[in-house]
């Protein structure tokens, strides 16, 4: 049982996520008023805030290929364990899209996190939000 | 930016033990070959990009967070 499990947690994601590679640790509120969505907040100064969603919520049979370097940085070698959760953008009057492409990964025993940044992928950047 | 003028099999090393070699010029690109340790993150530059685009698209303040994810929840369930 981790403590994510328990529906919030602190994640250190060691390289920080593109355009925010300052900010390392974000609290994980996985809220039951929320659901389905998760909150990732950023701590710290002036930190980013996200929301987002697991990633089959979305797109039933999602599945994304980790390398044994993003398994090394998460420190897993048990990805059926790992957490995923794509970035929801709402824009004002847009349709919310989801991304897909770069989902954020993260170990629930290790509390590590990376962000999936695949050369090529079958997901979109801009998923529409819709209900698996 | 530093230039170089590089041939195949040569390189040039950034800070410590970071390796850049040209392993093979084509029509359609250049192949390079980076060595560096497993805790330094290598990416290609323009996905890297696009996703710190994407990121920067998605942010929001802790502040707004509450209600931008009370608003997805409506139109989720719309």
């Amino acid at each position: 049982m981790s403590a994510l499990d328990a529906g919030e947690a602190v994640v250190t994601f060691p390289d920080g996520l593109p355009g925010f590679e300052t900010n390392r640790e974000f609290l994980i509120l996985a809220r039951e008023d929320a659901e389905p969505f998760v909150i990732v907040q950023g701590l710290g100064p002036n930190a980013p805030s996200f929301a987002a969603i697991n990633p089959l919520r979305v797109v039933g049979g999602y599945r994304a290929v980790l390398s044994g370097e993003d398994k090394a940085r998460l420190l897993s070698d048990d990805t059926s364990e790992l957490v995923w959760l794509a970035i929801v953008t709402a824009g004002a009057g847009d349709t919310p899209t989801v991304n897909l492409r770069a989902p954020l990964v993260i170990n629930p025993r290790s509390l590590r996190g990376i962000q999936l940044m695949p050369a090529e992928s079958d997901y979109s950047f801009e998923h529409p939000l819709q209900a698996a | 930016m530093l230039v170089f003028t590089r041939k195949v099999d040569q390189g040039i090393i950034i800070g410590e033990g970071i390796e850049v070699k040209v392993l093979r010029v084509g029509r359609d690109g250049v192949r390079l070959g980076v060595t560096a340790a497993k805790d330094v993150p290598v990416h290609r530059l323009e996905i890297y990009e696009e996703i710190r685009r994407r990121n920067a698209a998605a942010a929001t303040d802790a502040a707004t967070l509450v209600s931008l994810v009370t608003r997805l929840k409506t139109s989720r369930e719309e």
